[in-house]
């Protein structure tokens, strides 16, 4: 694999956009990405979009990075649609990286997009993607997670209260960030006495539904000084799917481990090396379960890691500078993409929310679920680590 | 008579039973009998498997693993309370993940939802329930898992 950069990235503003419409999204961020490339649309060889319930909700299966591009004039190219739940967004990007990275293509689009106000059962838990058997028993991903916080909590006595300060740290972060559906301040209290979805997760433990839209643009190290002499290297990016394990530990995500690894092996670094995270805070506890699953943190110390202010700005490794999931939402297929955004305006130093200093820089998207009654683990993670081209 | 009744109370349940969960599930075939899970044994490696598998995912080599009746006792590995329901739920329920005895561990919604009530390691018990209503408001039935000592 040749040396891969991001040279250009867009996203839109995400939050609440019933008017809207998927292709609208997409061609609003892909635009974005185009003009902060610098780059002519004819430059273009390759794209993957990933999108993970345009299908189902608005009978778009295939075609949406063709129809997207196609509003930008960009045609008669390779362009593929991506579908893998959570992780579609980022999944895009692995796809365009190792477009690029093989040496079949210099320069490559990668455009995640979701409009999740159009599903139905407003007021209700999203449901998961392909899991009939389950859904049928009453299964949904909060179900999952709260799971997940019950156990953790009796094996490691972490606390709704440490949940709660995910949520609080999240939406502090997301203050300056004009691009986040919640921004207002929160308190440990109103986290805790927001309305029980799942007991032990209330409302402010969740992630809200959202629309956007986030691409990225990559090229190879004989292109790159075309663009830009800032451009921002894909230092890795790995993916695995859920591992089948009898009686696996709830309390750990075993994609995630093993995703995170690969990551850390093909970099070359440690997570000691990272200057932030962004990662996939689909739920409070998912977050204190990413610390110690991606070696933030041991095993069980991740409740203690965000009480003690290890995760926030200024402490020793700020998590979701951006305001994460929690607070910027997380319209399925674009999250990954937004993360890699916000990772790549942090380490150019413009960030709003701003990592002083960042220059590696780890994003993780996880989620899915194996159809199946026996307990299994999330089905697709993705960690990218970006770092400093220049 | 009595014995008639309770058949074909058995044979109503069955109707009731979610077509999808329908493969999963042993009625008790006496009104003193107890209900089973159907999970699959394979022949050549001996792993179990709930739901049965077409194939054995370990060694590939039993395409056509035996149905077997997985016991009906349990010990519970974690749970939440629901109290967002998906459509056709009725809120407050506990769901969780109960260790079975052929070394699985499964989903399944529980009978006992009050918190106080509810502990990690706790004995449960195989049951057949309704779990949701469907569109019409017809009850659907599933398996459950009861604590034993209520």
């Amino acid at each position: 694999m040749r040396t891969v950069y991001i040279i250009g990235v867009g996203m839109t503003k995400f939050g609440r956009f019933p008017e809207s419409n998927v292709i609208e999204l997409g061609r609003t961020a892909a635009l974005n990405a185009l003009r902060d490339a610098g780059i002519n649309k004819k430059d273009i060889q390759v794209a993957y979009a990933g999108h993970a319930r345009t299908g189902q909700l608005y009978n778009r299966e295939c075609g949406v990075g063709q129809s997207i591009l196609w509003e930008l004039g960009i045609s008669g190219i390779p362009i593929s649609s991506v579908g893998n739940f959570c992780s579609s967004g980022s999944t895009a990007l692995r796809e365009a990286w190792m477009a690029v990275g093989t040496g079949m293509y210099d320069v490559a689009f990668a455009i995640g997009v979701e409009k999740l106000t159009g599903r139905a059962g407003k007021g209700r838990p999203l449901t998961s993607d392909g899991v009939e058997l389950l859904t049928v028993m009453g299964f949904s991903p909060p179900i999952y997670f709260g799971n997940v916080a019950t156990r953790h909590m009796a094996d490691y006595g972490t606390t709704p209260e440490q949940c709660a300060m995910v949520a609080v740290k999240n939406r502090k972060n997301a203050g300056p960030n004009p691009r986040c559906q919640y921004k207002d301040p929160i308190t440990i209290e109103e986290v805790l006495n927001s309305p029980v979805i799942v007991e032990p997760l209330t409302l402010l433990n969740c992630c809200p539904t959202t629309d956007g839209s986030a691409a990225a643009i990559l090229c190879s190290k004989e292109v790159v000084s075309r663009y830009t002499s800032k451009p921002i290297e894909i230092a890795a990016s790995a993916l695995r799917s859920g591992p089948y394990k009898k009686c696996k530990d709830i309390t750990t995500f075993g994609s995630d481990r093993m995703s995170a690894l690969d990551a850390y092996e093909t970099a070359g670094i440690g997570p000691e090396d990272i200057d932030f995270a962004e990662v996939h805070d689909c739920f409070t506890i998912a977050e204190i379960i990413h610390y110690e699953d991606f070696g933030f943190c041991k095993k069980g110390e991740g409740g203690r890691f965000v009480e003690e202010g290890m995760a926030d700005m200024g402490g020793k490794l700020p998590v979701s500078p951006s305001g994460g999931l929690m607070s910027r939402g997380h319209p399925i297929g674009a999250t990954g993409l937004a993360q890699v955004a916000e990772a790549v305006w942090q380490l150019r130093g413009v960030a709003e929310n701003q990592v002083e200093g960042a220059k590696v820089a780890f994003t993780h998207c996880a989620g899915g679920f194996q159809d199946t009654i026996e307990l299994g683990d999330v089905q697709s993670s993705a960690v990218t680590i970006l770092k400093r081209g220049w | 008579m009595t014995t008639d009744n309770s058949a074909s109370r058995v044979d109503t349940i069955g109707n009731l039973i979610d077509p999808k969960l329908k493969p999963f599930i042993k009625l008790p075939e006496s009104p003193s009998g107890k209900p089973h899970l159907i999970g699959s044994k394979c022949s050549s490696c001996g792993e179990y498997f709930f739901p049965k598998r077409a194939v054995c995912p370990n060694c590939l080599k039993d395409e056509k693993p035996e149905d077997m009746l997985l016991g009906n006792k349990g010990k519970l590995y974690t749970y939440c309370i629901v109290k967002a329901a998906p459509l056709g739920f009725d809120a407050p329920y506990a769901i969780g993940y109960v260790d079975i005895p052929e070394g699985l561990r499964i989903f399944s919604p529980l009978t006992e939802c009050d918190k106080g009530k509810i502990k990690i390691g706790m004995d449960l018990e195989l049951i057949v329930d309704k779990i949701r209503e469907d569109e019409t408001g017809q009850a659907v039935y599933g398996y459950k898992f009861k604590p034993v000592s209520l």
